[in-house]
């Protein structure tokens, strides 16, 4: 991947596109292959992947500032830095005021922007995101989308995204790799050409550079469902 | 007042009913005699009992320092002392054991069964073996508490940090996290409702081992006051006796055990059950 790249795993349910990510973070072992990041090979988990998950992998007990500057405190950052960083990515995210509460007085959709304000606050290498919007609803999720596209352009983050929404990974990927169902293998690269600051669901849907490569996208994941 | 406040009045005016019932046909007892006062002694009595055993107390700073005289708070004090030594040797231990066999499969797999064996052992049953081993004394009661704090706080705290989502792991070890911050900030917060359970259970269980012990195998204790106290035939001391043991554990369970019970589950965003 290049830096600064936003790149989408695409794939019919159950081809392996949660273990890649899994093996990438350093969670899982493998048996094959090298994963290196930045020329350092991935011997376990550790802070310059950070990873977003499907469920809400936020601590219940912690409230949200907490959550978010807990990367922080792992890595022995002073108080004073911390809570500075830690605002700056609470209005990122948009939970300014939500600041003492717990979890579990949050929707889903702010769930899930505590636990990205979380991972990027811990400012890793690269954002590894599993399925992140799967749990919330529909509208939700279009604009946790168009919040995601933003704030890869205000941090500038390389992030793998896996999703097995073709709509989602056309819409925020640069790349999107497509893969065969199980066992998962890299199938069709397809490359998005559209400038960050265009992609708006509203504009993107008129769009036929948008939509010529959703339906190319579209067909090659279709493709492998069929044969089932 | 609030309409909260006024629920929980009119809860524990309810409450106090049956109390208030057994209390006058007690007191009715005293007036018409139906059981002789060796078997039924009355309120007053039991009421001067507290003064009689205090007779030779000067007064409360010598009571707290257990001094010669004052024979009640010196029972009173042994019993809850051996609870406080109990919790302070045994939660360590269970919660340190616990944790260890929650987070480590094979550890966790071998102590499980061990656990389920020990924790259906009532403490008392273990009470005539502990005499052979310890004798007559504070080392027998001291063995019936810990072992009846240390299985339960293990056994709960195991199941607590089994119930843990592996996703909680993942995400910090992700941010950077060792081994030990993992333990120490995902297991043993997210494991914290299920020790205090263990906790409370501990407590609920131990205590009533511990009157059990001290009457067979103790030389000192609110289950030793009462045993002799039957041998003398001081009715009115045995009476009292029982009401301390129960008056002390409602205030512990309902003034300590139960609050922070219900402070970790609600803070942790998990529905809180009444018991």
């Amino acid at each position: 991947m290049y830096d600064g790249e936003f790149a989408a795993v695409v794939g019919p349910s159950g081809c392996g596109k949660t273990t890649l990510l899994n093996i990438l973070a350093g969670l899982l072992p493998y048996r094959h292959g090298t994963v290196q990041v930045d020329g350092v090979p991935v011997k376990g988990p550790g802070s310059d992947r950070g990873v977003v998950f499907q469920e809400h992998a936020i601590l219940p007990w912690r409230t949200v500032a907490r959550n978010i500057g807990h990367g922080l405190e792992l890595q022995g950052v002073p108080r004073q830095e911390r809570r500075r960083r830690v605002r700056e990515f609470v209005e990122l995210v948009g939970l300014a005021g939500f600041e003492e509460r717990y979890p579990h007085e949050l929707s889903g959709g702010m769930k899930q922007r505590v636990a990205l304000a979380r991972t990027l606050c811990a400012n890793p290498v690269i954002m590894l995101m599993d399925e992140p919007f799967a749990a919330v609803d529909a509208q939700t999720r279009i604009t946790l989308q168009e919040e995601l596209n933003r704030i890869a352009i205000a941090t500038r983050k390389t992030i793998l995204l896996v999703t097995h929404n073709v709509d989602e990974a056309a819409f925020l990927g640069d790349r999107c790799f497509v893969f065969t169902r199980r066992p998962g293998r890299l199938k069709a690269t397809v490359t998005i050409h559209i400038p960050r600051d265009r992609r708006i669901w509203k504009e993107v849907v008129a769009d036929p550079a948008f939509t010529a490569r959703r339906d190319e996208i579209l067909e090659l994941v279709r493709a492998e469902v069929r044969v089932e | 007042m609030t309409r909260f406040g006024r629920g929980r009045l009119r809860r524990i005016l309810l409450g106090a009913i049956p109390f208030l019932v057994l209390g006058t046909l007690w007191q009715m007892n005293a007036v018409y005699r139906w059981l002789a006062p060796i078997h039924m002694p009355p309120p007053a009595a039991v009421w001067s009992a507290i003064f009689t055993l205090q007779e030779g107390c000067p007064g409360l700073l010598d009571a707290l320092r257990q001094g010669s005289g004052c024979l009640l708070t010196n029972h009173i004090l042994s019993s809850m002392g051996r609870v406080a030594l109990s919790l302070l040797v045994g939660l360590p231990l269970g919660i340190a054991f616990g944790v260890l066999a929650g987070i480590h499969r094979r550890l966790g797999n071998a102590l499980e069964p061990v656990g389920v064996f020990a924790n259906a052992i009532s403490g008392i049953a273990w009470v005539p073996l502990a005499i052979v081993w310890f004798g007559v004394g504070w080392r027998t009661t001291l063995f019936i508490l810990l072992n009846t704090v240390f299985w339960l706080v293990f056994f709960n705290t195991l199941l607590g940090v089994r119930g843990v989502p592996r996703v909680y792991e993942h995400g910090v070890l992700a941010l950077g996290a060792t081994r030990w911050k993992v333990i120490t900030q995902v297991y043993v917060p997210g494991a914290l409702p299920s020790i205090v359970t263990g906790i409370r259970m501990s407590m609920g269980f131990g205590w009533r081992a511990l009157i059990a012990a001290e009457m067979i195998g103790g030389d000192r204790g609110l289950g030793f006051m009462l045993f002799v106290s039957a041998q003398e035939y001081k009715t009115e001391e045995v009476f009292l006796g029982v009401l301390v043991i129960a008056v002390i554990w409602m205030l512990t369970d309902r003034a300590c055990l139960v609050p922070l019970e219900r402070w970790t589950i609600e803070r942790w965003g998990l529905v809180w059950r009444p018991s």
